[in-house]
């Protein structure tokens, strides 16, 4: 069939793996939304479009997309402003850089889970240091877990502490990339900080925070681990996040089928806004 | 104007490296408490507001139904994760240079829709998978098992390695691989000899990523595992209960983290030598 | 026993990179290519190497096909423009890699090695890396390797011109020794430098535009550029063109300067012409008016730009003359030297072999 070329040598086995291990189950994941595959009924038959049309009705996972959709945005734009931030107080400065670059590093190469135990044991309201130290500061005691609303601020915390590495990283060495022409003819110019920052920097900047708040849009958009760790969802439904509800669905209901629907739904629905948020992006950004 | 400006971002970096370091340091003060140290309410400073214990770390060394076995989970991880990278590496080099030296064409399909076929695996969320996969294995008879792991996690890794290793390429200069097979080298001999040499520090990040990546991951060890097989990550998880006292908690998340944290170092260290300077983009 | 290319032809989005080639090397030739950037003399080198298939066209070696073998089993060798050396091996190793894959044991390997780093002048740098040496001991050591092999076919694209003005010549003149002693070899240079074109090969190939306009011995192609384009590629600076015509015996140029027809035209009808003079034959004098528009010093050379009625034109001049823009310059031309092209811009007549100047 296809005469032997050496190109295929060194592309096809890592494309067959690939193609083998998640094209088909995809496939079959497709084929599966639309039979009622349960714990009762293991099985393929044919229910048409009934789950979806159960999906569409289906408050509580739109409510897990919004609330997807809240904590994925605030921590990103968190970790963006607080990334940038901090990587514009190092850049020009030699010695704090190596100091700061490894603690800053940290935190993103640890597992997440793992700290995320960590840190339910720290937001404990009574037994934990984080309402010492909010009383330190002269405030009341927070319901870090216990109430809807703070159980979201928790869970943003957890992530922006964990990822505001990875963004710090970037924005660094983007950066450190900028050449310095502009920022003489801005000096020459009489430009204070917050000018240059503003008509320098920041548009200068607009490609990789683009790219770095994309990057980290789609791991955020997959919050599931840290939810089950620090609030199992909770209290109520409050952090439930779509993977989660998915998961509640799927693998503890065990309702195959209609959890099939879900996932597929989801995962159409954040390949659109992704790619709309990119080209809004740039269009507004990054043109030329 | 300039002191104060000094003083406020020295402060904010004072800040924030307090805020990175507080889990570190809360666990670690809090892995050598007992029930005294730890109903009345936070404390801090041993030997001041708490007696302190070495039973939090005991009861990982401890063997039988009284200790927690840690041991067992780091070897699965390990085993798991060296695996998958390795073959990750492997597959995923190779279909980077094939990639980033050839041209491909399938229909309309070329070069860049393939490549982004590989990229775009990360959109992927886990749940999506987890179900088929769950099936799969249990087909295959590799449920709860570290080969069925491995299987799983060469999908996930794969993706990443090519798409470090396919910008790396890009960045090689085409003559080199010319010159080779000017001297005699067929293509495979190219790249063997003459361009899988010269690219270490590209697969020396790709497998970085990969082992992290790996090690890290909680959500397809969590379902596609039970009682026979148990990674890290899920062992910790699962003494997030009322019944684990804190202290051996923190005590066994600290020693699962120990080694990214060292990782880390060496990271830096690397990151700061130069070497990544061409590796990543 | 030759290489023969035959209709050779490469296209890419309607650019002709090679158009309809035809060429005959022989063994132990020594031919070089002339051109100007995109000329296409890469291309060539790169069909002959085999790291470009051409559309069209057969090429054989022996009177075998030579189209059906992969690079690697062509026995050609190549030296790049840009130095192409093995970073991770050190001058030894990579000069004798080629050996090696060949299948020759280590100890021959390094032996025969020794000897072509012998003959580039680099004995002492066996242990180094490439990345240690500068840009003309790099070249060197990409050239070593390339003779090594004892390829039938030795391979030269443009190799000096990344390198500083002494250094070329130098590596010039090394060029021709090493040459020398490849007896069997056929070796193909290219060069956008008509001198050093001139100076190397026995055969001359002028290529333009993916085509070849010209072959033949230096000296005879420099002395009778078969086209104005010819004329303006073999001659740095490029040949002055001038529009006019003969009548009534004299040449009439444009902006009514006259002069007598001289010998070599006389036979000429008449109507009009292109005529052909280079720099170096026209004197600063009293015949034609001109303007400075660019004087440039080079060595102990004066090169002026300069432009009258007449058009514009170059002159190169021994000796440093100081000239402002926008002076005005009296030129005297060499009729003597003049040639006539047609108005489509092929040769007509040309002045007696003349020595190809040398700078």
């Amino acid at each position: 069939m296809l005469k032997f070329k050496y190109k295929h040598f060194f592309l096809l086995p890592g494309l067959i793996v690939l193609v083998a291990i998640i094209i088909f189950p995809l496939l079959f994941t497709i084929r599966v939304s639309f039979s009622s595959w349960d714990v009762v009924k293991p099985g393929l038959d044919w229910l048409g479009g009934k789950n979806y049309g159960r999906m569409f009705v289906d408050l509580r996972f739109w409510e897990a997309l919004t609330r997807l959709s809240m904590m994925a945005v605030g921590s990103v734009l968190i970790q963006y402003v607080l990334g940038f931030g901090l990587a514009l107080m190092v850049w020009r400065d030699v010695t704090l850089k190596r100091f700061v670059r490894v603690l800053f590093l940290v935190p993103m190469m640890t597992t997440p889970v793992i700290m995320s135990v960590i840190w339910r044991t720290i937001l404990h309201e009574s037994l934990g240091p984080a309402n010492d130290i909010v009383q330190l500061f002269g405030f009341e005691p927070l319901t870090w877990l216990s109430t809807g609303g703070m159980a979201m601020v928790s869970v943003i915390t957890v992530e922006v502490w964990q990822w505001t590495p990875f963004m710090f990283l970037l924005m660094l060495a983007g950066l450190l990339s900028l050449p310095n022409e502009p920022y003489m003819a801005a000096a020459i110019d009489g430009a204070g900080p917050f000018r240059t920052f503003f008509s320098v920097t920041f548009p200068l900047m607009a490609p990789i925070s683009i790219g770095a708040i994309l990057i980290r849009l789609i791991e955020a958009s997959k919050l599931m681990e840290t939810v089950y760790v620090l609030t199992s969802g909770g209290p109520g439904t409050a952090t439930e996040t779509s993977s989660y509800y998915i998961y509640i669905r799927g693998l503890r209901d065990y309702q195959i089928g209609y959890a099939a629907s879900l996932s597929l739904t989801y995962l159409v629905i954040m390949i659109i806004s992704l790619t709309i948020i990119a080209k809004v992006l740039t269009y507004k950004f990054a043109r030329g | 104007m300039k002191t104060t400006y000094l003083l406020l971002k020295y402060l904010a970096i004072l800040l924030w490296s307090s805020f990175v370091a507080l889990p570190f340091l809360w666990a670690l003060t809090t892995s050598f408490k007992t029930a005294n140290g730890v109903t009345g309410g936070a404390t801090y400073i041993p030997w001041l507001q708490y007696k302190p214990s070495l039973e939090g770390w005991k009861v990982l060394v401890r063997t039988g139904g009284q200790g927690i076995d840690i041991v067992a989970p780091y070897i699965s991880s390990a085993v798991v994760t060296l695996s998958a990278s390795l073959i990750s590496l492997a597959l995923g080099t190779l279909a980077a240079y094939g990639l980033s030296r050839f041209t491909f064409r399938l229909g309309f399909i070329k070069n860049s829709d393939i490549t982004f076929f590989f990229i775009s695996q990360r959109i992927m969320p886990p749940i999506v998978l987890a179900i088929p996969f769950f099936l799969m294995l249990q087909f295959l008879g590799l449920l709860d098992t570290i080969a069925g792991l491995i299987l799983v996690y060469v999908a996930l890794l794969l993706p990443i390695a090519t798409w470090v290793m396919v910008d790396f390429f890009n960045n090689v200069p085409r003559q080199i691989d010319e010159m080779a097979m000017i001297d005699g080298c067929n293509p495979i001999g190219a790249f063997l000899r003459v361009v899988l040499p010269n690219s270490l520090p590209g697969i020396t990040v790709a497998g970085l990523f990969c082992i992290i990546f790996g090690w890290n991951d909680f959500f397809f060890a969590f379902t596609l595992t039970f009682t026979k097989t148990q990674l890290l990550p899920v062992a910790v998880v699962a003494l997030n209960s009322s019944v684990t006292p804190w202290w051996s908690l923190s005590a066994s998340a600290l020693v699962s983290v120990a080694p990214l944290v060292i990782i880390a170092f060496f990271v830096e260290r690397f990151l700061s030598s130069g070497n990544m300077a061409g590796a990543i983009r | 026993m030759a290489l023969i290319l035959q209709n050779i032809d490469i296209r890419e989005n309607g650019v002709a990179h090679l158009d309809n080639i035809n060429l005959m090397f022989s063994r132990g030739g020594l031919y070089t290519v002339l051109g100007r950037t995109l000329a296409g003399k890469t291309t060539l080198l790169r069909t002959i190497a085999g790291l470009q298939q051409p559309q069209k066209g057969t090429l054989m070696l022996h009177g075998s096909d030579y189209l059906q073998l992969p690079v690697w089993k062509r026995r050609v060798a190549m030296v790049y423009q840009q130095f192409i050396n093995y970073p991770h091996l050190n001058v030894l190793a990579n000069v004798a890699f080629p050996l090696r894959r060949a299948g020759v044991p280590r100890a021959e390997a390094h032996q025969r090695a020794r000897e072509v780093l012998g003959k580039v002048g680099l004995t002492d740098f066996e242990k180094r890396r490439p990345a240690a040496l500068s840009g003309g001991q790099q070249q060197r050591v990409a050239l070593a390797r390339a003779l090594v092999k004892r390829a039938e076919i030795l391979l030269l694209d443009e190799p000096l011109v990344n390198l500083d003005y002494k250094l070329r010549e130098q590596l010039r003149e090394d060029f021709q020794n090493i040459f020398e002693g490849q007896d069997d070899a056929i070796v193909v240079y290219t060069t956008t430098e008509p001198a050093e074109a001139i100076q190397l090969g026995h055969q001359m190939i002028i290529m333009d535009e993916g085509g070849i306009i010209q072959q033949g011995e230096p000296l005879a192609v420099f002395n009778a550029p078969a086209t104005i384009r010819c004329a303006e590629i073999i001659n740095d600076p490029p040949m002055n063109i001038f529009y006019g015509t003969i009548e009534n015996g004299d040449i009439q140029l444009q902006g009514g300067i006259q002069l007598k027809v001289p010998a070599h035209m006389a036979h000429l009808p008449h109507g009009p012409y292109r005529f052909g003079l280079r720099a170096a034959d026209l004197r600063l004098g009293s015949m034609i008016g001109s303007q400075v528009e660019l004087s440039e010093i080079s060595g102990s050379q004066t090169i002026l730009h300069l432009r009258g009625d007449i058009g514009t034109f170059i002159l190169y001049e021994e000796g440093v003359y100081q000239h402002a823009i926008g002076d005005t310059v009296q030129v005297d031309l060499n009729s003597n030297r003049i040639y006539s092209f047609s108005v489509d811009g092929d040769l007509i007549a040309g002045p007696a072999a003349a020595e190809a100047y040398r700078r």
